[in-house]
């Protein structure tokens, strides 16, 4: 499957989805005006990707900032993940810096609310 | 007190709101200037002149920045002068951009020591009394003979504004005790149609300023503008607080209380009208005792006001608990396919926020009203 590959904005996160390195990461800053239109060609690769995932896909996000217009895009992408792993192996890992409560909380949040290996992992700064 | 602080700015907003038209701005930094901050004001302020000027504008619009850059640079000499850090603490400066209509004031204000003055004055006042060709005899002799006036060439400074601006420079010293007094200049820049017939801006642009300054000091406000929103001047005030604040988890806090406030007056304030650059609004942020206050204003139409009044009960009326399971069922719910109606701001801005969220409607006219809200940051160290 072909690489999908967004260079960070000032609003929106730097995305590699990259099967043939198993490479898959959101990271940097996700607060666009329109989430919906930017997460729309994202979820449409996932969505593809969970035809024929890899044996196994670890999926980082290490995001900064995330508005609530964004937050609602990435859990649709955490359930989409939730498909890839009736075929393939799926571990889901949430990135957030030590001080930062909010991501920490967002990323408990997520990991409650779906079913797939889900790792809150804390930074030091 | 914090409180009463509180309700103080929702007593001024809209008179400051009313007072900037439509494709005017008003922004207002206050605290302590260094290059990062300098570098990010520069930003935010070119930024916006960019949105209400046009291509034949090229030459303003470079004019702005320069006077800007002196402006700023002034500032920071002035504070290397003055050694001791506690004195910014105590009498913070402000850096002002306005723009009026046609014209464009650059304003800034900030402590100079009491002993100071008599030199800058009378720099000043040579300068206000020159010519434009002896302006820019003396400014190349300056710049040959390298014989830059006392401090870090504040004197060439002040002459490039005076030259850039074509007009005279507006001073106001404001003695604060026996060793500092608040040194004010403003610039007066014309749109080039009017450039090299002198201009005298008004002393009540200057006085204003002072007012907004002292109003500024008392409600302990670190950044004020009022203007038209859009994503890119949100970002640029994102970055602004970034650099402004020295507590990093307050900071990430206040960034996204700020981001959900900013976006919301975007996505739900009244449509732009006609060539204005985004939705008209007001943003103050200021820090009282050890919480930060965050207040937006915006005109919305008055059928939005009961929803959003219910929006806001609502969630003011949830306990936290109550409110985080609602959060999720939000976040599930994929029916409301309108990127609008996410419906997660005002819960999120309610779990961030440390007290309930306080708001206001003020009728403006038969169809539209003047929404306040404010939220609350605690800052933690």
């Amino acid at each position: 499957m072909e690489k999908f590959v967004r260079e960070e904005t000032e609003d929106t996160p730097e995305i590699v989805f990259d099967p043939e390195s198993g490479i898959f990461k959101i990271s940097k800053i996700s607060v666009p005006e329109n989430a919906l239109e930017f997460y729309a060609p994202v979820l449409e690769w996932i969505k593809q990707y969970a035809e024929e995932p890899n044996i196994q896909t670890k999926f980082d996000f290490d995001l900064e900032y995330v508005n609530t217009a964004s937050s609602k895009q990435v859990i649709q992408i955490i359930l989409l993940l939730q498909k890839v792993a009736e075929k393939g192996d799926v571990r889901v890992r949430w990135f957030y810096e030590s001080i930062d409560e909010d991501m920490k909380a967002l990323g408990a949040r997520y990991k409650k609310l779906v079913n797939v290996p889900f790792e809150l992992v804390e930074i030091d700064e | 007190m914090a409180v009463e602080s509180g309700q103080n700015l929702f007593e001024i907003a809209y008179p400051l709101f009313n007072r900037v038209d439509d494709n005017d701005f008003e922004y207002v930094y206050r605290g302590y200037f260094d290059h990062s901050i300098t570098k990010k004001i520069l930003f935010l302020a070119d930024t916006n002149i960019a949105k209400v000027t046009n291509q034949s504008q090229a030459t303003l619009q470079k004019r702005i920045y320069y006077i800007m850059v002196e402006g700023l640079q002034n500032i920071t000499i002035h504070q290397e002068e003055i050694a001791n850090n506690r004195e910014f603490d105590k009498y913070p400066g402000i850096f002002a951009i306005q723009k009026n209509g046609d014209k464009y004031f650059i304003s800034t204000g900030n402590i100079v020591a009491n002993d100071k003055i008599e030199s800058l004055k009378s720099k000043l006042d040579i300068i206000n009394s020159l010519s434009p060709e002896e302006l820019k005899k003396i400014h190349r002799e300056i710049l040959s003979n390298g014989s830059i006036s006392d401090k870090g060439g504040a004197g060439l400074g002040l002459i490039e504004m005076s030259r850039k601006s074509g007009n005279k420079l507006l001073y106001s010293f404001e003695r604060l005790d026996d060793e500092f007094t608040y040194f004010y200049l403003q610039t007066l820049i014309p749109t080039d149609a009017s450039f090299g017939s002198e201009q005298h801006g008004s002393h009540s642009s200057l006085e204003s300023v002072k007012q907004l300054h002292r109003q500024m000091n008392v409600d302990n406000i670190l950044l004020y503008f009022n203007g038209f929103f859009n994503q890119e001047n949100l970002l640029s005030l994102l970055a602004i607080i970034k650099s402004r604040m020295n507590m990093p988890l307050t900071t990430i806090k206040i960034s996204n209380v700020m981001v959900e406030m900013l976006q919301n007056i975007i996505k739900h304030g009244s449509k732009p009208k006609e060539g204005v650059a985004g939705i008209s609004g007001l943003f103050f942020l200021g820090q009282m005792g050890n919480e930060t206050l965050l207040t937006s204003g915006n005109i919305i139409p008055n059928e939005a006001v009961q929803t959003i009044t219910e929006r806001l009960e609502f969630v003011n009326g949830m306990s936290k608990e109550e409110l985080s399971d609602y959060y999720d069922d939000i976040l599930l719910d994929f029916d409301t396919a309108d990127a609008k109606k996410t419906g997660l701001g005002f819960s999120d801005l309610r779990i961030k926020s440390d007290k309930p969220l306080k708001y206001k409607f003020l009728p403006i006219n038969d169809n539209e009203q003047f929404y306040l809200l404010q939220t609350s940051v605690k800052t933690k160290k």
